[in-house]
Order: structure tokens, then sequence, then C-alpha cells
């Protein structure tokens, strides 16, 4: 999927690299990436977009829309779903990133955001979306504890209940079993 | 023959210590240990395995009373075959230790050689029924945790957790108990 994104991103450059030679306009870029390795519900899930201005004018009136995370499946918890940038300079990146909270397990599909600007000063606005990720497992997370919590707690009070099961009654057998050892009673 | 057929009084208490059958005593302790070692795979499955207690009450509470049955059960088994062992292991202790002690009294010098028997017998039944009793306890309970562990992590850790849970500690319990019916399990 990943190879797939970037292959796509690659070819749209190479694209906009190709146009931006014959017109002196801005061509804008965007790319959308979930930067955690699971997407968990309760935890939370960072979005990073970046936008590469690739023309050679700069892009003016730039403003960046997601409209994929609604409210009643994803919390916002940093960051904020609409965001504008005055200008981008020709060559010049910026980025953006959101911080959310999945509410509830399931597949989402996560398509993608989208992206106004002016190219020049007297062209029309244009629209270019970023990529998108599509079906997107939001794990539940009872599931991702039992796969990949450490537990360091939890198992800390099982080696504390092994105590009276195991070690007290080899302790007993112990005393018992020293005492009465037939190689030291031998040297009594 | 039938002279042969009638025990004495001392040969019946003999039996009684060294036979198949425990005490009420032992078998309480048997039991109460078994319960305690069956319950401590709750805590795994209900924190680790991340199963709702409320959800699993009654799978939860028929596994726990059939662990402690199989785990009581290899309990008995393995402090029977051990008992007869640790008995002729420490008998020449024990008689040094009770002659040495009676010896050093005054009052118990002079007993007849019979009376100083009866009390080395009561002794080493004693030691080897506290010996026989705990390393049961102690090997039963580590045979059963560390097969219900691979079972649980590593056998069955694909299943479901309530699949995972009846077959770790029905595996783990069952195992326990077939081994204690060995007759070679300790030796």
């Amino acid at each position: 999927m990943w190879k797939f994104t970037s292959l796509l991103v690659a070819f749209i450059s190479l694209y906009g690299c190709c146009t931006a030679d014959t017109s002196e306009s801005a061509h804008l870029l965007v790319s959308k990436r979930v930067l955690n390795e699971y997407v968990v519900e309760g935890r939370d899930l960072t979005v990073s977009y970046a936008i590469y201005n690739v023309g050679s004018s700069p892009a003016t009136s730039v403003s960046l829309v997601e409209e994929t995370f609604n409210s009643d499946d994803f919390e916002i918890v940093s960051g904020q779903l609409s965001v504008r940038w005055q200008s981008i300079a020709p060559g010049a990146n910026v980025s953006h990133n959101i911080i959310l909270k999945p509410l509830r397990s399931g597949v989402f599909n996560i398509t993608a955001a989208m992206v106004t600007y002016q190219p020049s000063e007297d062209a029309e606005q244009q629209v270019v979306y970023s990529t998108a990720f599509g079906e997107t497992y939001v794990m539940d997370s009872k599931t991702f504890n039992r796969k990949h919590a450490p537990h360091v707690l939890d198992w800390g009070i099982f080696g504390l209940m092994t105590i009276p099961t195991i070690f007290l009654p080899y302790a007993i057998w112990y005393s018992t079993h020293s005492k009465y050892d037939g190689s030291k009673a031998k040297k009594l | 023959m039938s002279k042969n057929k009638k025990l004495t009084k001392e040969e019946e208490l003999l039996l009684q210590d060294f036979g198949r059958n425990v005490s009420t005593k032992s078998s309480l302790l048997f039991y109460c240990n078994a319960f305690f070692v069956s319950a401590v795979p709750l805590w795994l499955f209900w924190r680790v395995h991340e199963m709702d207690p409320q959800d699993s009450v009654i799978l939860f509470s028929v596994m726990t009373l059939i662990c402690t049955w199989f785990i009581s059960y290899a309990y008995k088994n393995i402090k029977f075959q051990l008992k007869h062992k640790i008995a002729l292991k420490i008998e020449h202790a024990v008689t040094r230790e009770v002659n040495h002690q009676l010896d050093s009294k005054p009052e118990t010098k002079k007993l007849t050689r019979q009376e100083k028997d009866e009390r080395i017998l009561w002794k080493k039944n004693n030691v080897a029924d506290m010996e026989a009793t705990t390393y049961s306890i102690f090997y039963n309970n580590t045979l059963f945790l560390f097969l219900m562990l691979i079972m649980s992590f590593y056998v069955a850790r694909s299943f479901n957790p309530g699949v995972n849970y009846v077959m770790s500690t029905a595996a783990a319990s069952g195992f326990v108990a077939l081994l204690s019916t060995s007759s070679s399990a300790t030796s």
C-alpha cells in the first residue's frame, strides 16, 4: 500500500515537474500519511499532511480541508481539520499534523483530504486531493492489549502469586529435607 | 488363616499412615492448595488475555473446579508414591535423632526397645508425611503452571481467549493428573 502511494506521489511529482516547466504556475502535491503502526480504538492516531509546491510560481490562498474524520467516530485531540496558508513558495513544502482518537473499532474508509489553491494571480482556484489510504482497520483496544501490551504489572502480580503456590511449599519441603538428608545425617 | 486376616491396632495405624487414603486434614490442605493454584490462571486470562470476568464467570467457575479436582488427585498420588521412598531415606537420620533425644533425658532413657521403636516410627511417619505433602504440592503446582503457560501463550495463543482458557487449563491439569498415575513420576 505504501509502495503504491510512493509510486503515485513520484508519478504525480514527475508529471507536475514536466507541466511546471511549460507554464508559469504553482502545482501542489499533497500527501497524507498515518504515522502510527497500529490504529487502535481509544489511542492517539497521528495523521500527517505534506504539501509540496512543484510549480514555478507561488501558490496562494492555500486551504486544506479534511472531511474524512467525522466527530461520531473520531475525537480531535490536537490540531485542526481545516487549515490555511497564505502562500507556498515554488520548491517549498509545508506540513500539518493532527492527532485524533478513534472512538470505536472497525473498518473505516479514510479517503483523501482536499486542498484548494490559486496557482497564479489571475488564475482560477484549483482543487487537488491528497493521497488516501482507503479502508483502514481500527483495532479494538482489547485485541491490541492482548497482542501488543507488555503487561509488566500483571506479570509481576502473577509472579507474586507463585510465591504461596510454588516457593512456599518448596521452602517447607527444603527445610525438612535438609534436616533429615541422608548424606548430612551420616556426618552427625 | 482367619488369624492372619485380623489386623492389630498398630497394623491398622500403620496402614492408615502409609496407605493411599489421606486424612481429612491432609485432604482439606490439598483441596485448598489445588483450588488456589487453579484460580491463578484466572488472573492471566483476565488481565493479559483480556477476558471479561463477568461474562465468563460460569466458564471460570466450572474450569476452576475441574482443575481443583484433577490437581488434588495428582497431589494424593504423588504424595503416596513419595512417602514410602522418603520414609526409607530418612529412617537412619530419624532413628539417630530420636535415640539422641530419648537418651538425653533421664525420664525417657529407660524406655523399652518397643516404645523407642514406636516413637521412631511415629516421628518417621510425620516427617515423611510432611516432606511428601509439601513436595507433592510444589511439584504439581509447578508442573501445572508451567504447562498452562506453555499452552496459553504458545500452543493455543491464536485461539479465542475462552477456547484458549478451556484448552490450557484442561490440558495442564489433565496432564498433571495423568503424570501422577505413572509409577515413575517422581523417581
